[in-house]
């Protein structure tokens, strides 16, 4: 789940009908070094940013800066749909930004290290033409800048 | 779409994904589908083993060679012990409540200090821009909105935030509050269990609902969007 089989009718319906893109391929970059020395950092389309960021309205295509040194405690997610469980989040921030997870990771070797920022979105966009366009294209610039070599993305 | 982006720029991707036949469209470059319910993308909170394996499945997929790469995360969430999704306010039924919402917002507080004394701060509660200390003030205004009051604002309320926008981050505030109080006593609740007490049983639940309903009732997108988020 959310297998489409196991959702109530009306969920079902809204997501098979949402607008979604339909493409052939996809674009590929082969990862160049090795993940243990690859920098990573976490893009996630779940509305989060830090306590006292402007918060997402519905629709809006732009994006928030999580520093990487941002405490657990210091987010808040401003995607509050009531279509899912929020509950998860309010007890752990790596239910869907697994940051304490990467640290990890890192401190085992197993990736290189965790890239300076995150970057967040706001879920459940219908209209992403900007985010494509322009809001993307800028966080992968940044995601550059910063060194990063991996993102890994993160839904609501 | 967004890995697409950040792909095409150069940066290698590896997405979660919780809806696979969306994904079987879009295409990003690799992505992971997980047989979670919305809100639960890495499988369960606090539950490092298990958050662990989703990334890991999530990580190696950086090893293939071309794409686009779609995987299922081998689990099936330990088939039963899957959370179901919470119920909507419209589909729980309101029980008479004897206590006034100002002093059970009261009470709310106490418990939220307690969830932050065992959660070392962590809390989602912060979306109006307004501190906890005024949320009975913030009650008493939300009782003013919803009675029809002629000139229902509050002081505090951010430059550039609408009314209706300010309302439904105070709402979702309160909610928070009320949950993050409600899971420092009972830490096994879940989201449908705690929905159903909210909506079901308390005081600002039921306020809530008659916010929504005032709300709901203009003709203005931006309220009518401010009322769903609320409460259906």
């Amino acid at each position: 789940m959310p297998r489409l089989d196991r959702l109530p009718e009306a969920n079902r319906k809204t997501l098979l009908t949402a607008p979604v893109q339909l493409n052939e391929s996809a674009p590929f970059v082969p990862l160049a070094k090795p993940l243990a020395t690859a920098r990573v950092s976490i893009v996630t389309t779940a509305g989060l940013h830090r306590r006292g960021d402007k918060p997402f309205g519905p629709g809006e295509q732009t994006y928030r800066v999580i520093p990487v040194d941002t405490r657990d405690a210091d987010v808040v997610q401003s995607h509050t749909s009531i279509g899912f469980d929020r509950t998860p989040l309010m007890r752990d921030l790596n239910i869907t930004y697994p940051i304490d997870r990467l640290r990890e990771l890192a401190s085992r070797g197993v990736i290189g290290g965790l890239a300076p920022n995150g970057y967040s979105f706001m879920g459940a966009l219908r209209d992403v033409a900007k985010v494509a366009s322009e809001t993307g294209p800028e966080v992968a610039a940044r995601l550059r800048a910063d060194g990063a070599d991996v993102a890994v993305l993160t839904p609501t | 779409m967004l890995a697409r982006a950040l792909e095409s720029a150069g940066i290698a991707t590896t997405s979660i994904s919780l809806v696979r036949e969306h994904t079987e469209k879009v295409k990003p470059p690799r992505a992971l589908f997980v047989p979670f319910p919305f809100g639960h993308a890495f499988g369960r909170p606090n539950a490092p083993e298990l958050q662990h394996r989703v990334l890991r499945a999530a990580l190696d997929l950086l090893s293939a060679p071309s794409g686009p790469v779609l995987s299922d995360f081998p689990d099936d969430a330990e088939p039963g012990d899957q959370p179901p999704a919470p119920r909507q306010a419209s589909a729980i039924p309101a029980a008479a409540v004897a206590s006034d919402a100002v002093t059970e917002v009261g009470e709310f507080l106490a418990r939220h200090e307690q969830w932050q004394g065992k959660n070392g701060g962590r809390t989602a509660f912060g979306l109006s821009g307004l501190p906890a200390s005024r949320f009975e003030e913030v009650v008493r205004f939300l009782q003013g909105f919803a009675d029809g009051a002629a000139v229902a604002d509050m002081s505090g309320r951010p430059a550039g935030v609408t009314l209706p926008a300010f309302i439904r981050w105070c709402a979702d505030d309160l909610k928070t509050l009320a949950f993050e109080g409600h899971m420092a006593m009972h830490p096994e609740a879940g989201g449908d269990e705690i929905a159903r007490w909210f909506w079901g049983t308390t005081a600002v639940g039921q306020l809530l609902r008659r916010v929504r309903d005032r709300l709901d009732a203009s003709d203005d997108p931006a309220w009518k969007a401010a009322a769903f988020g609320v409460a259906r």
